[in-house]
Formats: C-alpha cells, structure tokens, sequence
C-alpha cells in the first residue's frame, strides 16, 4: 500500500490500455478482474465510507463497516456464467453475467482519489456524510432505476451496494422492526408467535 | 447415426426408465413387497449429497446460482412450455414446493357430473387407499379439512406445519371473506420422520432443502441402493424400446452419456416408463420402428396427445394488518371449496382451488419515491417502513382447464439431441369447452378476489393471469377404451402386456390442484399391478421404513 502511494501513479485505466495492446483480450478480462479484486479490497476504507453514507444510520459505523466487508466478500465469490436457477416455462438456461468488479472497482477509485464531478480531489471518506451522499446522488442521479437492482446488474458500485444490503434479512428486520429472521433456521414451533421487537425499535 | 461399437447387456425382472418420484414410489414399493430385481436407468447424474446443500443453498441466496448444478443434460433445448429443465436422480422433485394436496372426488368424473372433459376409468375412492400410501411414503405434514371438502379414510402421519403468525391473521381475514381454509399439506416434516430432521423454516423449499426436511425422491434411491434393492444406473439415456413379434417389449436400448458408441441393453419382465408428461410419450414415440410407425403403445394414436396442466388467477390484496413476511413464506392456507362444487345452473364449467400466502409485493425497498426523488440513506428505510404498516395476502386460484387433443407433445424432427434423435415439441390447448370459458373463467375468479378484499377492508392491488400450464400432465391417458387410451387404469399399456406407464403421464385431467401427491398415489397404483407378476418377499429384507409406522 505505502509503496503503491509513493510510486509515480499509473492509473488503472492507463493499464489497462497499455496492457490491452500487448495481451489477448480474455486474458487481458481476467487480469483487470484480478487487479479489480485487489484494489477494491485496496479501497476499502473508500467502501466503508461509502456504506456509511448511503445505508441507514440505524446500523451505526461498524454495522455499516460490517456490510461493507460482506459486499467485499459477495464480489470476492462471484462466479462468473454460473448457472443460474432454472425458471419453469421454458428450457431455456440462464448463467450469471460478467463480474461488475472491475467496473465497480474504477468507480471505487474514483470515488476515493477525489476525481468524481463534486469530488473536488479530496478523499471521499475525508468528507461528511452529506457530502459523500450528495457525491453519491451526482453519480446516479441520471440512473433509470427505482426499484433495487439485482446486485450483479447494478451499473455503479453504490447501488450495488444498496441492492446488497437492502436485500438481506437483516435489512428486512430493520424495516419490519422486528426478528423475523428470513431465511434463517428456525424452530418451526415459533412460528405462530409474533416476531420479537428489536430493541430500542422506535414505539 | 450413431455408430455401435460394443454392445452391453443387463438383464432384471423390472426395468424403470427415469428415476424421478414415480419411479422411486414404484420401485420402493416392488422392493418391499417383492422379490424382484429392478434396475433404473437415469439420463441425469446424481444429485449432491445432503451435507452440500447448505452451502449450495447460500449460492443460491446469494448468487441466484442452480443449487442443483448439471442437472440438465446439454443441447435439449425444446419448442414449448417446457415445466423443467431438470433432469438428474429424483427428477423436477428434487426442487419441488412439496406441497400435496390430493384431487377432489368431481376430478375422476367430470363428462358425468359437468358434461366437459373425459371421465376417469377409476373414482377418487378406489385411489384413496394410495393417497394414503403415498402421503406415508413422503412423510406429509397436515391438517384434515372439513370431512364434506376434503374426505380421507386416515390421519395424516404427521401434524401439520403450524400457521405462522401471518397465515393466523390471514386465516381470520378469509373466514370472514365466508371461506373456510386449512393448512396446506406438505411433505415437510412437521416432527422427525424417516430419519430426517423436521422443517426449520429455512423458508428456499423451492428450489433446495438445504436439511432433508422436504421429501425428495434421493432419499428413497440412497435407502433402495444401500439396501442393493436396485441398480440405478445414472448418465444414461433410453433411446427406444424394441417389441418382439407377440407385442412384448424386449428390450430398453439405450447409450451412456460420452460414451455413444457402447450400445447399453436393458431386458426385463416388465419394463415400466416413468419420464414424467415429457419423456414418457417422447421415449414412446420415438421407438418408432417399420412395424410400429407411430411408436409403442400408440395403436390409439393418443401417445402425446391431451396434454394437461391448469393456468391461475393470483392477486395481491392490500389489508388493514401488520404483517411479517418471512416468517415462512413458502407455507399457506388452502381451501377446496371451490373445487368441490356442483355443476351450474347456466352450464358454465368453472372449478378452482384457492390459495394464500403471506407476501412483501410491493412493499420492497425502492429508490425513488412516488415524486421520482432519489432515496439514499435513512430516506430508503424511512420509506419501506410507511409502506409495511400495511400487510400484503397473495391469493391464488389455479383453475381446471380441459384439455384438447391437440394439445400435444410430437417428436421435433428439425430439433436433434446428440445423439441424432429428436427432441420433444410440447403445445398446449385448450378444448373448446375450456377455451370459450376462459376469459369468463378469469373474470368470475378475479370479481371473488376482489370480494375477498373488501371483506377484509382490503383491496386488491394488482391481478394477473398465467398462461402456463402448471403441473402439466397427460400425454399417456388412461381409459377403459384402447380406441380413446393409452394405458389402462393401472398404467398397464392396452398394446403391450409388460410395459407400463406410471405417474403424471397417466392422468386424463390435471384437476385445479398441485398434482404430485396424485402422481404418486397412481405410480403406488401401478406398482400393485406390477408387483402381481412376482413372489412376495418373506419376511422383509429391508430395514423398516419408518414412515409405514402406523401412527394411529
């Protein structure tokens, strides 16, 4: 990390370009991914600030880290044209689409060194939190999206990350007040009972 | 044209083709009570393994990855509604919802009582001792329904899965709507049972249990195989069937995947097609031969034919109740009041069943509000809770559709599998009696919807209809008549004395209810005539199926 910052800087996409030439393009794909995957996790504060700025405040700092640590690992584990679960209707088969990493990760790095359109080069997690979001409203505010997008299909990290969170059980229990516990084992004998309150749930 | 280097030959007193829950209900029973050789032949692979599937579940939660990988086999890509591509050991049942509802009486005889349609060559009553079997079998977790909506001789072997808190409140919304509902059978263990765990809400049945909780046809095959009850030979497709000068099949003709040229015989007693709606006519059809044209079996021309399924009306009704979805979402209330109805007065035929869930359409997160205002941050929670004070009920009728000769599955003559042979081509029809009713059908389900709704001060948000044809069946009929059949009412075909069809295939009409439990009872059917060609074991050499423990 140190070595990288003293470094004269080449920037990723001048890399890219460079490497481009030289290389088959599918090794040039892997290469990026691979690079892409190191620098996210390079960025991590910048995704934490992130987290921080765009998820609810109810989660606090280190809920807001601990998301942003599960998103990292979400992209870690993306598997590439794996088969996705097949529909009924039709024998038609669907695989995952292309890793959003690289992309996510140029997006990332711009949002971290500054060079965003309201960044004015200062690092993103130096800012406010309502000067992240308003950074953050800059980047997407154009985007033709209302609904969460499937996170893989999320055209800029922030709302993959949005998508991330807010399709997990704990988000639902946030929004439910309550321990509903989606998807999670549990004794089927409860059942019938009222979800517990999450403490200090609002009255 | 495949070139047949090698030839290899197994021999058996039974042959089943396919390994999906028919055939497992099939050879368990011939395995238990008789003493028989069975081998089956699998195109798909094994299935993982128990202890994998927790992990394959999270691929499938977080990824939307097939938690069932290579279930399918390469290049079968088919014309039609195709209900699945699965094909492995255990078949479309291993990502079944396991819901097991039984047909009603009126399903066996609806020319006699509605004039539409075509009788059963049997009643409910003589498949009722089945229905039992089969819900021991699979282990199914339920609550009898009134006795005049829902009749059945014995209990269920298990209690049923407790209503959630939200199907609590739903149950006393739709009471008041004047329907009486009751807990959806399910073959989820309630209690322990069959040496495995009981449900735990882990709430992804469909596609994956991840803790042996739902019945899947494996369990079956890894007791049959542990027993060396059968041979299940996997990755290996039938091609065709060969029948002999006095009409009996002699042989299952049939390749191992990758390896083409080594030509696999299969000879046996009895031969027994179990491929479920699609690959039991299609294996059929195409043992199209010089003396047999049309395949085996069809002397009746029907081997495809009356393909049935039924579509469904589902609405979502917004109600005055707080609700939790997630409790177990994949759970509901059933009712069979509208299935179990006499015929009108104006002659219209119209039967349903009525389902419902608990449910989050609609309430999702979102990112722009109502103006179009980008939401970030508290703003996106702010906004999902105001709309959660309010809770959703899914509502859905499945509703019978008659089907129409022409609704078809033929054999794709422009479409080949690897090997050189065609593929299926499914197309479903209505007959005209279902056809001039359908829009007037979906009307009549939809104004009760909304009659639901305001019931409970509620209204309903959003309607829609399908046009699949769910739980699709037929394709074999069976009937009294070999001019109008193809099987008899055991599933025994009218052309050749030792081959028979068993399960979906075999049913004349898909009722307006999920059909597995039905599939069953029928296949357990079958295996009684089947198992009438071989000795009764003596004392048995299987280790207790603890699910045939009477509990009574």
């Amino acid at each position: 990390m140190y070595f990288r910052r003293e470094m004269p800087t080449v920037s990723r996409r001048k890399f890219l370009v460079w490497v481009s030439g030289a290389l088959p393009i599918a090794l040039v794909a892997r290469r990026a991914d691979a690079f892409a995957a190191a620098w996210i996790a390079d960025d991590a504060e910048t995704l934490r600030a992130l987290a921080e700025a765009i998820l609810p405040s109810e989660l606090g700092r280190e809920g807001a880290g601990r998301v942003a640590r599960d998103f990292q690992h979400w992209i870690d584990n993306y598997r590439e044209h794996a088969e996705i679960v097949h529909g009924y209707g039709t024998s038609a088969l669907r695989f995952m689409r292309a890793s959003p990493r690289a992309k996510w990760a140029a997006q990332l790095e711009r949002l971290g060194n500054g060079k965003s359109e309201m960044g004015n080069g200062r690092p993103f997690k130096s800012l406010s939190l309502e000067q992240r979001r308003a950074i953050v409203v800059s980047e997407i505010k154009d985007e033709k999206v209302d609904r969460m997008p499937d996170v893989a299909s999320a055209s800029h990290v922030a709302l993959g990350l949005l998508a991330f969170f807010y399709g997990s059980s704990d988000a639902a229990d946030l929004a439910y007040e309550a321990k509903i516990g989606r998807e999670q084992c549990r004794p089927l004998a409860a059942s019938p009972r009222k979800p517990l309150a999450i403490a200090g749930a609002r009255a | 044209m495949t070139y047949v280097s090698r030839r290899r030959v197994v021999e058996s007193d039974v042959c089943i083709v396919g390994s999906g829950i028919s055939a497992a209900m099939v050879a368990d029973k011939l395995a238990r009570e008789r003493s028989a050789t069975i081998v089956v032949v699998e195109a798909g692979d094994d299935v993982p393994p128990l202890d994998r599937r927790p992990a394959l579940r999270q691929r499938f939660l977080d990824y939307d990855e097939n938690p069932w990988p290579n279930d399918h086999l390469e290049g079968y890509e088919i014309e039609g509604p195709l209900q699945s591509r699965s094909m492995c050991v255990g078949g479309l049942a291993m990502h079944w919802g396991g819901v097991t509802p039984r047909f009603s009486p009126e399903d066996f005889k609806l020319k006699s009582l509605y004039g539409v349609g075509t009788d059963w060559p049997i009643s409910y009553d003589d498949l009722e001792p089945h229905y039992v079997e089969a819900e021991r079998v699979l282990g199914v977790a339920g609550e009898p329904g009134p006795p005049a909506l829902d009749p059945r001789s014995k209990p269920f072997p298990m209690p049923m899965l407790p209503l959630t808190y939200n199907l609590e409140l739903l149950k006393a919304w739709v009471t008041k709507a004047g329907i009486t509902m009751w807990s959806q059978p399910s073959a989820k263990n309630s209690i322990p049972y069959g040496g495995r765990a009981p449900c735990c809400r882990n709430d992804t049945c469909t596609p994956i249990c991840p803790i042996g909780a739902k019945y899947s046809p494996d369990f079956t095959w890894n007791a049959l195989r542990r027993d060396k009850r059968v041979d299940l030979h996997t990755r290996t497709i039938v091609r065709r069937l060969d029948v002999d000068d006095r009409g009996r099949i002699v042989r299952a003709v049939a390749v191992r995947r990758g390896a083409p040229n080594v030509e696999v015989e299969y000879r046996a007693k009895v031969f027994v097609v179990a491929g479920g709606y699609v690959w039991s006519s299609h294996l059929l059809l195409a043992s199209r031969s010089v003396s047999l044209p049309n395949g085996v079996a069809n002397s009746s021309g029907l081997v495809g034919k009356y393909l049935c399924g039924h579509r469904n009306v589902q609405a979502f009704v917004r109600l005055p109740m707080k609700l939790y979805p997630g409790i177990n979402e994949q759970h509901s209330l059933v009712t069979k009041q509208f299935m179990r109805v006499p015929p009108r007065a104006d002659g219209k035929y119209l039967r349903h069943d009525l389902r419902v869930w608990e449910s989050a359409s609609g309430q999702a997160p979102r990112l722009r509000d109502d103006s179009g205002a980008l939401l970030l941050g508290d703003e996106i929670l702010r906004d999902w809770r105001k709309r959660t004070e309010h809770g959703v009920a899914r509502v859905r009728a499945y509703y019978d559709v008659i089907p129409d000769r022409a609704s078809e599955l033929t054999l794709d003559d422009a479409r080949k599998n690897a090997l050189g042979d065609p593929l299926p081509k499914l197309a479903f029809r209505d007959a005209p009696e279902s056809a001039a009713l359908k829009e007037w059908s979906e009307e009549t389900i939809g104004a009760l919807l909304r009659d639901m709704a305001r019931a409970g001060d509620g209204a309903v948000v959003r309607t829609q209809s399908d046009e699949f044809q769910d739980h699709p069946a037929g394709g074999c009929r069976m009937g009294n008549d070999p001019g109008s059949s193809v099987t008899d009412s055991w599933g025994r075909t009218h052309d050749h004395e030792n081959l028979f069809v068993v399960g979906a295939p075999t049913c004349v009409s898909a009722s307006c209810a999920n059909a597995t439990l039905t599939f069953c009872a029928l296949a357990l059917r079958s295996a009684v005539e089947i198992a009438r060609a071989f000795p009764a074991v003596r004392g048995s050499v299987l280790a207790p199926r603890e699910e045939l423990l009477d509990p009574d």
